[in-house]
């Protein structure tokens, strides 16, 4: 497995255009560290009257590991849709890196999103390009000569465990490898905010493993800020600072991963421990049990 | 009341799918000024469009062209007017039938494959990938697909019309024993510029409604597999019943 060190000392952020040196270097990509990195106040999203996100704020610090769980349609994908700006909230304010990307132009948001770096469910990864070109895109958008791109394409791909694929064409790969090329392609670029959606979805528990210890490992070698939208409890054990819990599409509950694992909330515990029976209800208890379901409306009680 | 229901709601989606077209135009146009262009993926699309839809383009004008031979000889045999079967023919193709059917076809072929190409890059999460790679999509995949359809239209068209005419000779030479030096000098001898001009001018307004209706089906398409269908499918439609429309709206307007 390759080390991150082969990037080279000096680095230009991409993010925000400032040089950063790496090592030995001083300099920090973001220059306040004490300010979040990602900043959500009072943000509202509806979908035909449905509120989806009521009223979510949250911070996530510089380098912090923040996972958010949360029953399906909680409203976790549209919290991530949100920060990225591919869905306007209804009202509230986004902030990352300190600036409202929804006041841009859309070229201004563009220049800034070099510092985000993405993993989706589905890896979604360009059918039409091979491996290495998918993994190198941005620094060939960057005009980067390929020979380079492809050159630090092929460093990702090794970093993630999937030397020598660099010509094979996403079709030809499995779920968990289009994931680690997925992952590679995030992180290719050197993002400081890499954004997780269901890193684990769809994978066996070995792959799991696998991308959760590799997860682990950027983090801690590259010192990003992440949000990792996650189902998997072992994930978020081995890889969250923060949790945020949605419910009903508010913040049911903000802790770290040691305070998840020891509450007693019966909410939390219901998730945590994947049961049936619980607080959350979904409408069916009353003919596992044979007596009236009192409250069937999928709330909590 | 529940008549008035399913109006309100066939209204409502009528309006949201005509409020796609106008929406995806305000953003090719808004981008037009500034660059990236990205000259190689138009070069790579003029290749899907015009050269991988030339044997459909140039199949079609060469039968049309056949049929009109056929059909006009036995409609000016009646009354001994048979030298002007090649008049009609080239008018018919140069006017008509070469930019309307090369336009169908290219709806069929170019627009079904937009609208599900873009479609499942929308349903499988790669355009708001390419969002999150500092790529504006539309830039992307948008502006080089309907570039490269209306550039290549007008190509398509003056091929089919050379193809179509060339089936009218063939037919009326050498299976309705015409004089064949007769029947060169009365296609061109009654065309005028116009006629010519009229065509291209359809072929790059038919390009346009085909290239803006199925990028935006594709780009907007919504609800899985089966939103990609019904999008391709409305592309395809709406492509072809546009093109029948523009072209009553250019003839009437060209030829008045």
């Amino acid at each position: 497995m390759s080390d991150y060190s082969l990037f080279g000392d000096t680095q230009i952020a991409p993010n925000c255009g400032k040089t950063v040196k790496q090592g030995g270097g001083a300099e920090k990509p973001f220059d306040d560290q004490r300010a979040p990195k990602i900043s959500l106040r009072n943000v509202h999203k509806s979908f035909k009257g449905r509120k989806v996100l009521d009223d979510i704020s949250m911070d996530i610090m510089p380098g912090e590991s923040h996972v958010v769980i949360g029953l399906s349609g909680a409203g976790k994908s549209v919290l991530i849709k949100c920060i990225l700006g591919l869905l306007r909230p209804d009202s509230g304010t986004i902030l990352i890196n300190g600036e409202d990307w929804f006041d841009m132009s859309i070229e201004e948001r563009l220049r800034r999103m070099p510092c985000i770096g993405v993993l989706f469910q589905g890896a979604a990864l360009f059918d039409s390009m091979c491996v290495w070109e998918n993994v190198a895109f941005v620094l060939l958008q960057q005009s980067m000569p390929r020979v380079d791109a492809r050159k630090q394409a092929e460093q990702m791909l090794e970093m993630v465990g999937l030397p020598g694929i660099g010509d094979k064409m996403p079709a030809e790969l499995s779920g968990g490898m289009k994931k680690r090329v997925g992952l590679a392609r995030a992180i290719c670029h050197r993002p400081e905010i890499v954004f997780y959606d269901e890193p684990l979805a769809g994978l066996d528990p070995v792959m799991s493993d696998v991308i959760t210890i590799l997860l682990k490992r950027l983090h801690e070698t590259m010192n990003v800020t992440s949000l990792t939208i996650a189902h998997n409890m072992k994930l978020v054990q081995a890889f969250s600072d923060q949790v945020s819990m949605l419910y009903e599409g508010k913040i049911y509950a903000q802790v770290s991963a040691q305070e998840l694992q020891e509450t007693k909330d019966p909410l939390i515990r219901q998730f945590v421990e994947g049961r049936a029976e619980g607080p959350i209800r979904f409408g069916f208890e009353s003919e596992m049990s044979g007596q009236p379901d009192a409250n069937d409306k999928g709330e909590a009680t | 009341m529940l008549i008035l229901q399913s109006i309100g709601a066939a209204t409502e989606r009528l309006a949201h799918a005509f409020g796609l077209y106008p929406l995806m135009m305000a953003k090719v146009l808004a981008r037009m000024r500034k660059p990236p262009w990205f000259f190689a993926l138009i070069i790579r699309q003029c290749e899907k469009v015009g050269v991988q839809s030339l044997p459909v383009a140039l199949l079609t004008a060469v039968f049309t062209g056949m049929v009109m031979a056929l059909q006009s000889w036995v409609a000016f045999h009646r009354f001994g007017a048979e030298s002007m079967i090649a008049t009609v023919v080239s008018l018919s193709i140069l006017r008509e039938l070469g930019p309307v059917l090369v336009g169908l076809m290219v709806a069929g072929r170019v627009g079904a494959s937009f609208a599900a190409e873009l479609g499942t890059m929308r349903v499988s999460e790669q355009i708001d990938a390419l969002w999150t790679l500092s790529t504006d999509p539309v830039r992307y995949l948008v502006m080089p697909r309907l570039i490269a359809v209306i550039v290549m239209m007008p190509l398509l068209v003056v091929l089919a019309d050379a193809v179509g005419m060339f089936g009218g000779y063939v037919i009326s030479v050498h299976v309705l024993d015409q004089n064949p030096h007769t029947y060169l000098r009365n296609s061109f001898e009654y065309l005028q510029l116009i006629d010519f001009y009229s065509g291209l001018l359809k072929a790059a307004v038919f390009g346009f409604i085909i290239g803006l209706v199925s990028c935006a089906e594709g780009y907007y398409c919504a609800g899985g597999a089966a939103g990609v269908g019904q999008a391709t499918t409305r592309a395809v439609v709406i492509s072809a019943m546009s093109i029948l429309i523009a072209d009553y709206i250019l003839t009437a307007w060209i030829f008045q």
